[in-house]
């Protein structure tokens, strides 16, 4: 863990750090959707681009307040130079409307050897999604071919799927363990277990992986029967505060399993590796789940699934952790709200500031909704 | 006998009840909080200790609740002010489903099971528009005192809209409203208005179930106490004391406790 904690305790340093020890390009990919294994396959680093820890300054020059965390503070990082060590972006910026801003104050302000902008469909039924999902990771595989000037293989591209595939797989062991295992490791720690994934070599990080989960199988822990637990959902695009997973479990509540992107929504689905590699890189985008607001899905209810998630573990509640400024979920969040009053599922919802302004009304939520469903 | 004590230090006031072994009330105090919880606290408890004619070795339990909750020195545990306002309002009147507590700075609507439980709630806890610290703003940029505030409201003859809930903009809103020569007591019921607007946007989201509890200081405003009611289109239950509500929860809860300790 403590590689883990280094790595996640200063990312800037660590990616820097990483380009000229692999003496590599790095690949800011902008998250939540960008299909990494391409960028790795073209033999570069791809780093899934995070939120920072500092006050947004120079950036409210060129994003408003009123945009989400990430979006702020990655321009901000931007425009005052922290992100120099990258050498190119790629952008979905069909995600929402403000990933859509990027590209522009990128290329005006940044100027990066090598930027793509991606518009993956959203999920309508029929072929037509299909096939534009799949011209656009041609797209975007040929945009790296001439960046990089070296064909990328179907090959090359299998290799680097199943590299992902397996940090994917250790992944799922680690919640495994804990789903088995309540307790084995804080809720911060396992969020920066993931987090790291998306900034280390998944080479790297498997072997790490690897180390880490033969511990954690042969560790035992107390059985924390006392504890009530609680799924935490959503947090989409970045990091949720550390201080909000330990309040949680400070307040006697327990994380068994989450529905976090910085989470196991980010390890979700395998790629199915039979035939051609990026349809197969197609098909998994076009995966409904988890459920993401961004991605169109309404066939499917992400109440329900985060209902099934949280009976699956035995757990007593549902903790929102809505991003403030977060179109997507914050439109979505009304719906998912019905779903657990008509379901009768104790749910409260946390909105998360970049700048945490007040950790004591976060605090009140979470003892109120631990008071409310440990029957007090 | 088996003294308990509730402390709900507020962000504007801290209230004490203290409660016998059959959960009758011996004594109850409010004071400001000031800067200083820890403080408001003890004083809090000493004076109310005092009205009842006891010592400090009588008590048997406190419980703290309310925002400065972690800074009662002399509770033995800590439960939010959510759950106590609940269960004060719950055991005051038992038909009780639904509470809308406007405090000093923030406020809240709290949706009542079984058991006195609480099944939802939300709390605006961001700013102090609506609150008992917008009121006293709003009092002084009128030049009445605060306790005049509700006759006002029932004073008012013509229709004025105060569309701003900030504190800040509300109260340079109200000069401008003087200026264009409105009324004293229109201008308060506008204000009155105003806060009924926002309380009813959370309970849109808890969803309203009757019996509904009006607590907290700002229930002692009859003028906003109506202006909810014709929102919300159903009368409000309102304690003799609405400003001791969490209070009188925390020391049952307290009671509670003790009763599970000794039994
Ligand atoms: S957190 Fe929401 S608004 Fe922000 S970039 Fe992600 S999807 Fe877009």
């Amino acid at each position: 863990m403590s590689k883990i904690a280094e790595v996640t305790s200063d990312p800037y340093a660590y990616v820097a750090g990483l380009k000229e020890r692999k003496n590599k390009k790095i690949i800011g990919c902008f998250p939540m959707h960008v299909p990494e294994e391409i960028v790795h396959a073209a033999d570069l680093i791809p780093v899934v681009i995070w939120r920072g820890n500092e006050p947004v300054t120079w950036g409210h020059a060129h994003v408003p307040p009123y945009d989400c965390g990430i979006t702020r503070s990655f321009v901000d990082d931007a425009v005052r130079g922290k992100l120099s060590f990258m050498d190119g972006f790629v952008f979905h910026i069909r995600q929402c409307l403000q990933a859509g801003e990027f590209p522009f104050i990128m290329e005006r302000h940044f100027k990066p050897a090598y930027q793509k902008v991606l518009y993956l469909p959203a999920i309508y039924p029929g072929d037509a999604v299909r096939d534009f999902a799949l011209k656009e990771l041609e797209s975007f595989k040929t945009s790296l071919e001439d960046f990089t000037g070296e064909k990328i293989s179907d090959d090359s591209l299998k290799k680097s799927i199943e590299i992902y595939n397996k940090n994917r797989s250790l992944m799922e062991r680690v919640y495994e363990i804990r789903r088995a295992k309540p307790g084995i490791l804080k809720a911060k720690e396992v969020m920066q277990i993931v987090w790291s994934s998306m900034l280390m070599p998944k080479e790297d990080h498997n072997e790490l992986l690897t180390e880490l989960v033969k511990g954690m199988e042969e560790k035992s822990v107390k059985a924390q029967k006392e504890r009530i637990k609680v799924i935490p959902v959503g947090c989409l695009c970045q990091t949720l505060q550390f201080d909000i997973l330990d309040l949680i479990e400070d307040l006697g509540m327990i994380v068994p399993d989450d529905d976090l992107y910085i989470g196991s929504r980010y390890f979700a689905n395998p790629v199915n590796l039979n035939g051609n590699p990026l349809n197969a890189l197609a098909d998994r985008y076009l995966t409904k789940t988890p459920l993401c607001p961004t991605k169109g899905v309404w066939d499917i209810h992400w109440g329900d699934e985060a209902i099934k998630k949280m009976r699956d573990n035995d757990a007593k509640g549902i903790i929102s952790v809505r991003v403030k400024y977060c179109p997507p979920h914050t439109c979505y969040y009304p719906d998912f709200r019905s779903k657990m009053a008509e379901k009768g599922v104790p749910e409260v919802m946390i909105e998360m500031e970049h700048e945490i302004i007040s950790l004591e009304g976060v605090k009140t939520r979470l003892q109120s909704f631990a008071e409310t469903i440990g029957g007090v | 006998m088996a003294v308990v004590v509730g402390v709900d230090v507020g962000s504007l006031c801290t209230k004490t009840v203290i409660l016998d072994g059959d959960g009758k009330i011996l004594s109850y105090d409010i004071m400001r909080s000031g800067h200083y919880y820890k403080g408001a606290a003890k004083e809090s408890i000493e004076n109310a200790l005092k009205s009842a004619g006891l010592k400090k070795g009588d008590i048997s339990y406190t419980l703290g609740t309310g925002y400065g909750r972690g800074a009662v020195a002399e509770a033995d545990a800590e439960v939010t002010e959510i759950t106590c306002h609940a269960r004060g309002a719950a055991r005051l009147f038992p038909e009780v489903h639904t509470v809308i507590d406007i405090g000093g700075q923030d406020s809240k609507v709290i949706g009542i099971g079984e058991n006195s439980r609480v099944v939802n709630f939300v709390m605006n806890d961001k700013c102090a528009a609506g609150t008992g610290r917008f009121l006293e703003v709003m009092a002084l940029a009128l030049s009445v005192d605060i306790s005049e505030m509700g006759d006002l409201f029932f004073a008012s003859k013509e229709k004025v809209d105060v569309s701003s809930m900030c504190t800040v903009f509300a109260e340079s809103e109200v000069i401008s409203l003087f200026a264009r020569g409105h009324k004293k007591a229109d201008i308060a019921a506008g204000i009155a208005h105003a806060i009924a607007r926002r309380i009813m946007g959370m309970v849109g989201q808890v969803g309203l179930r009757e019996k509904v509890v009006m607590s907290g200081g700002v229930a002692k405003n009859a003028g906003v106490v109506r202006a909810i009611e014709e929102r919300i289109e159903t009368s409000l239950l309102v304690p003799y004391e609405p400003q001791i509500v969490g209070a009188f929860g925390a020391a049952i809860i307290a009671s509670e406790r003790m009763s599970t300790t000794i039994g």
